[in-house]
């Protein structure tokens, strides 16, 4: 059944053009800076100041950017898809006379949505690293106001950011997934699950509307940036147990809506 | 000589859609070797009925068996059973052999099927089954299910309008077919509205009306002295026809 979801799904024109728009971000934000590597990105600070640095220094910079809107609204498009398409197509009624049992529809799906979100993270770092190596070559990681990060630190950390942002997406993707079970059509979950991202988003901004944005996941996709700052980071922990527990609930969710849905009222 | 045994058995079916009563304690059942025709006027039932028999949906009442073992969603007795319900539906964008491999190795299967040769035989798509599927015509997509359900070579069949979109040389080859199939010992439960057709085909008949069991029987019993199948299908079917008109 994986082999089902991801032939589907994976191997699929929209989504290669969907990842392709994600790898080419990065590769697109280089290329302003190719005259000036080694320096300082205009008046900008952090890790877009630093950007042209290193390889490293680009790759992070290009996830800071991509994490709030791109990446999640990526990340929704192949959740939906692989929660929906198959009702959609009608090809489901098919799947449960194959047979498959609804436990290894589910499973299948959720080890699909899981690999597609770790493909898109990893498509926009490897799109970061490739970029920034090519543009402005590996040197060590600049931190504006601080020392350089030795190898060891710096590894460490853009592991434990990235490893952060998987498990954000791998929330958005939850959210994404549940509604795609839950809603008639895929097209209508998606559009669900991107309004929620710029919702949430806008809400994160208001710092009246800060008890609500404090127990939506969005609230906390950004605090690997920290990990960054000579300020230090944030407590990473919150947020992870956040997007756990976000994951979690929606999951649990979305095998109710399965489990309690004759699929073909 | 002992009867042959029961295949398909519905007991007491009942399936409620919000306000409307679909099926209604709907009981009939096929033996292995026959051939049945579900038949109605639209809307009585015959789609609510075949899902509840290959678990699709959940009956408010009743049971619905295949081999003595009752069915519910993704059962493994499923997968003796050639399905084709509520038309044709496959992944748009690949081609009619990724389709149908895609359905059989879901079912947790080694390709090839053991029927695969003989179904594509009758499919007829020659070098299109390596087309897309989005470009295939409402005919050729009816083909490619059917093969969809003959490649397992099962030996229950159930069958939703299996000559939708046929040409006539098509139905004649889908005919033979079932008829071989059953002539083996398969047993077959199709859904029509073409009676001439049925006529041709069937062993037997169960006819629904209003989700009721109308008839059911030998379809020489049920045709009896009428001149046709037609005429005893409509003189069963309360004049609902009359109403049509």
């Amino acid at each position: 059944m994986l082999r089902f979801e991801l032939t589907t799904q994976l191997v699929r024109v929209r989504t290669l053009i969907a990842l392709a728009c994600l790898a080419g971000v990065p590769v697109a934000a280089a290329i302003p800076l190719a005259a000036q590597p080694g320096q300082r990105n205009g008046n900008e600070s952090g890790l877009f100041g630093a950007s042209p640095y290193s390889a490293a220094n680009h790759a992070m910079a290009s996830l800071e950017f991509m994490a709030p809107l791109l990446l999640p609204i990526v990340v929704a498009l192949l959740a939906c898809a692989i929660a929906s398409a198959d009702r959609d197509w009608g090809v489901l009624r098919y799947l449960y006379v194959a047979p498959v049992t609804r436990e290894r529809l589910l499973a299948a799906k959720l080890a699909a949505t899981a690999l597609a979100t770790l493909i898109a993270v990893v498509v926009v770092m490897v799109a970061g690293f490739a970029a920034g190596t090519v543009v402005f070559g590996w040197h060590p990681f600049h931190i504006i106001g601080a020392a350089p990060l030795t190898t060891g630190e710096a590894t460490g950390r853009v592991l434990a950011a990235t490893g952060y942002t998987l498990l954000c997406m791998l929330a958005m993707a939850a959210i994404a997934f549940t509604l795609g079970l839950l809603l008639p059509r895929g097209a209508e979950a998606l559009a669900i699950a991107v309004g929620f991202v710029v919702v949430a988003s806008i809400i994160n901004g208001q710092h009246a509307l800060h008890a609500v944005a404090a127990v939506l996941p969005v609230h906390y996709w950004q605090n690997w940036i920290g990990l960054f700052d000579p300020a230090g980071a944030p407590d990473l922990a919150l947020g992870a147990g956040v997007q756990l527990a976000t994951t979690v609930l929606c999951t649990t969710a979305g095998w109710l809506i399965l489990r309690h849905r004759d699929p073909a009222a | 000589m002992p009867a042959p045994t029961v295949t398909i058995q519905a007991e007491g079916l009942a399936k409620r859609y919000r306000r409307h009563l679909a099926v209604d304690r709907l009981s009939f059942q096929v033996r292995e070797g026959e051939i049945c025709a579900l038949l109605g006027p639209n809307g009585a039932g015959k789609t609510s009925a075949m899902r509840m028999l290959v678990g699709l949906s959940t009956p408010d009442s009743g049971t619905a068996s295949i081999a003595g073992t009752p069915v519910r969603l993704g059962a493994p007795v499923l997968r003796r059973v050639g399905v084709l319900i509520d038309g044709p539906a496959f992944v748009p964008h690949l081609s009619g052999t990724a389709n149908l491999r895609l359905l059989w190795s879901a079912g947790g299967r080694a390709w090839p099927p053991p029927g695969l040769d003989e179904a594509l035989d009758l499919a007829g798509l020659g070098a299109a089954i390596g087309r897309r599927v989005k470009g295939y015509s409402m005919g050729m997509r009816q083909r490619l299910m059917l093969a969809a359900a003959f490649m397992r070579r099962p030996d229950v069949l159930v069958l939703d309008e299996p000559a939708n979109g046929l040409d006539p040389a098509e139905v004649r080859a889908l005919r033979r077919h079932l008829a071989d199939r059953s002539a083996a010992g398969a047993t077959v439960l199709i859904s029509s509205h073409q009676l001439a057709e049925v006529q041709q085909l069937a062993t037997h008949a169960v006819v629904l009306n209003h989700g009721r069991l109308a008839a059911a029987g030998p379809l020489g019993d049920l045709v009896g002295a009428h001149a046709s199948l037609e005429d005893a299908y409509l003189a069963m079917t309360d004049g609902y026809h009359d109403a049509a008109l």
